[in-house]
């Protein structure tokens, strides 16, 4: 039988080994890392992005590379998902981006801290993670199953018009156009027949003003971007003539 | 109790529980949140619930170590401690550090790093706090009549905890090696040198609750913690597969982990195995059950809901979601809140002279908790399935999935009910003890003095 003091040499031996092996490999990655996570890109503004997401502890609700807590989405391929506008608009008030949901803090973040972060995210999103986050492998086949509705499918091909990019990275977060996008608020597809010219004009400057209370943020566009989306929003479905 | 200075115990054995009965409060603010209550969002927003709920897991835990050994190492070294003076300082300023850390998480005053929110210069006050914590025990040991294999390992297992947490306290501006030092305290504390002082606790526990021969326990002590370190130190690397370090992690960390749950299923083999063959029928039944309870849950939620996820292809869909959550509970109970309410449990008679061991209350306390935290990981594995599933394999928005699973957490809620109705029993057990007496010098030895005293 086994005894004492060949089970203590089984420990000590073990032990030893496998803490040297643990050293050599941990000599390896620390000199693999900077070049996986493109250090040479991380500048300045990466870096006090990073501290902002140490300093308020986002880790608290949110993971990244799939470390932290399961309250928030998961945000190392944030930027990519979203688009930089989008991040924005959402930081500067988050509660209204999703009203009535599950609330984010309200930091109150200057421009210039959600410009670091949104370089931070950026700088994340390109480290190589062995393919983490990993695509939807089920999606090809739950849509495959589901029976298309050509109705719904032309709707948005049939669009004269291409989709402003407003409308693609913030608008659809909230709004579905062609059964596509958000429930936070209605569909879209049909806004021409209920609302005209003006009135679209007027809820995207101030929606406050036309609705108190609405769930809908001032997202302080443009002109330019105004007059964009709501020729485009004019013209869903062939206009007004369904 | 030999040894009157064994009583200091006590002070850390009290702390530990009402900081345990702060964490479940915690608990419910982060189980009603995921409910979609977050009605303290304004004053105690989720993170700050989150950061408090788990630091004082560890506080907790740590100060349970704590008694624990100043309760062991006497008795295995066969003296008093060297000072209950500073014994008592010790714990004190323990005491102050973790309040001022868990009123900082409240004021934003933390840092953004899983289960090291501590802010740096805190954690210098924790360096020095535990240095003096080791100076203490380590001289008690050093001046002691007799080395055991049982109190060196307790001893050594406290040493590393503590040498592992320095490489928490660099600071590093790339995200990639900030999270992979951070494991080296995180994961090379659960997956290894705390199982060197749940193992050293569990062989004290088996000495004297079942009468078996020191050596034969002290020999499957060795083999334990020996295959512990050989699966533990390089399955950190299960951590290292989807973080930015190289791709060799996946096989390393995916072969080393899934070796992991040997060394749980031997602590689990090794106590029933014990308890059998041990002829000796010490009375006190109830600290034999969580002691025996502690060795196998920890199997179960360390060892098996461990090896659930730890395979690189399972990993990839699991990787911090609600399944991390379950299997988190579970082990953090079997095996370390388990061992230190096993080691409670077998104290509080002998520093009370009271034999409260028998009747329905500690029985309730053993049954509701146990049977709550199983239920507890059950509902977290429900939601945590359908969350892998559904925002991950479909891809459905995160705040869809989180709104059609709130309903697990009601689940859970009520499991955790069942459990912290348990925990007070024991809580209101402890306090019936009392404090801990001046004249009870007991020998409840190896060599079976005590009388087959059935109280
Ligand atoms: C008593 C021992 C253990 C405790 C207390 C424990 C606790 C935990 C905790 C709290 C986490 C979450 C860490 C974080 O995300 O920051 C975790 C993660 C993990 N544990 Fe354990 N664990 C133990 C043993 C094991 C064992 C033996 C295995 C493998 C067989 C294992 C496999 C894993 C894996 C794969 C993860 C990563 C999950 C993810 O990617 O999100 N654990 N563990
Ligand atoms: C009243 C009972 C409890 C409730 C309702 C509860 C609930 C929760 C919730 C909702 C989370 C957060 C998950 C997230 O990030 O979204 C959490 C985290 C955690 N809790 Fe508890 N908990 C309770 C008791 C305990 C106990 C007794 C332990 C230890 C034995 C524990 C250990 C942990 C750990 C380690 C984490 C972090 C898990 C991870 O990051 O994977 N909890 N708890
Ligand atoms: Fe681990």
């Amino acid at each position: 039988m086994l005894s004492k003091s060949s089970a203590r040499l089984f420990f000590i031996g073990g032990t030893t080994f496998f803490s040297l092996t643990f050293l050599a490999l941990t000599w390896d990655t620390v000199s693999q890392v900077p070049e996986r996570s493109n250090a040479h890109e991380m500048n300045e503004s990466v870096t006090r992005g990073h501290d902002i997401w140490n300093d308020n502890n986002c880790m608290g609700c949110h993971t990244i590379l799939g470390e932290g807590a399961y309250y928030a989405p998961e945000l190392t391929k944030v930027v990519e998902r979203r688009g930089e506008p989008w991040i924005r608009v959402f930081l500067k008030d988050p509660q209204a981006m999703f009203p009535g949901r599950r609330k984010m803090v309200q930091y109150n973040f200057t421009e210039d801290q959600i410009t670091d972060l949104i370089e931070f995210f950026k700088w994340i999103q390109n480290i190589d993670a062995n393919g983490f986050p990993p695509e939807p492998d089920l999606a090809p086949k739950v849509q495959n199953a589901m029976v298309s509705d050509p109705s719904v499918a032309g709707a948005t091909s049939g669009t004269a018009h291409v989709m402003p990019e407003m409308m693609k990275t913030i608008c659809i977060s909230c709004h579905a156009v062609g059964g596509k996008g958000g429930k936070v608020g209605p569909a879209l597809d049909d806004v021409a027949q209920r609302y005209s010219r003006t009135e679209l004009d007027r809820w995207l400057a101030d929606p406050q003003g036309v609705k108190p209370g609405t769930g809908m943020p001032d997202l302080k566009l443009s002109d330019e971007v105004r007059r964009e989306l709501v020729e485009y929003l004019l013209n869903l479905n062939g206009g007004g003539n369904q | 109790m030999k040894y009157q200075s064994q009583k200091v115990a006590y002070l850390f054995f009290a702390t530990s529980l009402l900081l345990l009965c702060l964490q479940l409060v915690y608990g419910f603010i982060l189980g009603f949140a995921h409910m979609g209550f977050d009605v303290l969002h304004d004053w105690i927003p989720f993170n700050t619930a989150r950061a408090t709920h788990t630091n004082l897991l560890v506080v907790w835990l740590l100060c349970g170590f704590m008694g624990s050994a100043y309760w062991v190492i006497p008795d295995e070294s066969e003296r008093e401690l060297v000072s209950v003076k500073w014994a008592v300082i010790q714990w004190a300023s323990f005491v102050v550090v973790g309040v001022i850390a868990l009123a900082g998480f409240h004021m934003n005053w933390w840092e953004g790093r899983k289960f090291l929110e501590i802010p740096r210069p805190l954690d210098y006050f924790v360096v020095i706090n535990v240095l003096l914590f080791l100076g203490l025990i380590g001289a008690t040991a050093w001046k002691g009549k007799r080395f055991t294999t049982t109190g060196i390992t307790l001893i050594i297992g406290l040493v590393s905890a503590a040498l592992l947490y320095l490489p928490g306290m660099i600071h590093f501006d790339n995200q990639v090696f900030d999270s992979y030092f951070r494991w080296w305290v995180v994961h090379l504390w659960v997956e290894g040198v705390w199982e060197l002082i749940m193992g050293a606790l569990l062989s004290y526990l088996l000495i004297k609750l079942t009468g078996v021969d020191r050596e034969v326990i002290e020999k499957w002590l060795y083999v334990i913690v020996g295959i512990t370190f050989l699966s533990g130190i390089l399955g950190t690397g299960h951590h290292y597969y989807y973080i930015g370090a190289p791709e060799y992690w996946l096989m390393i960390g995916g072969i080393f982990s899934a070796l992991e749950p040997l060394a749980f299923l031997g602590m689990a083999i090794f106590a029933m195995a014990m308890s059998r063959k041990g002829g000796r029928k010490h009375p006190n039944r109830i600290a034999l059950r969580w002691t025996l309870g502690c060795a196998v849950l920890s199997f179960v939620g360390a060892g098996f809901l461990g090896m659930a996820h730890t395979l690189p292809q399972v990993n990839l869909w699991t990787h911090g979601t609600l399944v991390t959550a379950m299997h988190g509970h579970l082990a953090f109970w079997g095996a370390y809140a388990m061992i230190v309410f096993a080691m409670i449990m077998y104290v509080m008679p002998q520093m009370t002279g009271r034999n409260l061991y028998n009747g329905w209350l500690p029985e309730w306390a053993f049954l509701l908790s146990n049977i709550g935290m199983i239920a507890m990981t059950g509902a977290f594995a429900v939601a945590g399935i359908a969350q892998v599933y559904l925002e991950r394999k479909v891809g459905m928005d995160f705040l869809d999935v989180q709104e059609s699973i709130e309903v697990h957490f009601l689940g859970l809620v009520l499991a955790a009910v069942l459990f912290t109705a348990g925990i007070l029993m024991f809580v209101w057990n402890f306090v019936q003890f009392g404090i801990p007496q001046n004249d009870v010098l007991t020998s409840d030895d190896e060599e079976g003095v005590y009388a087959e005293a059935t109280a």
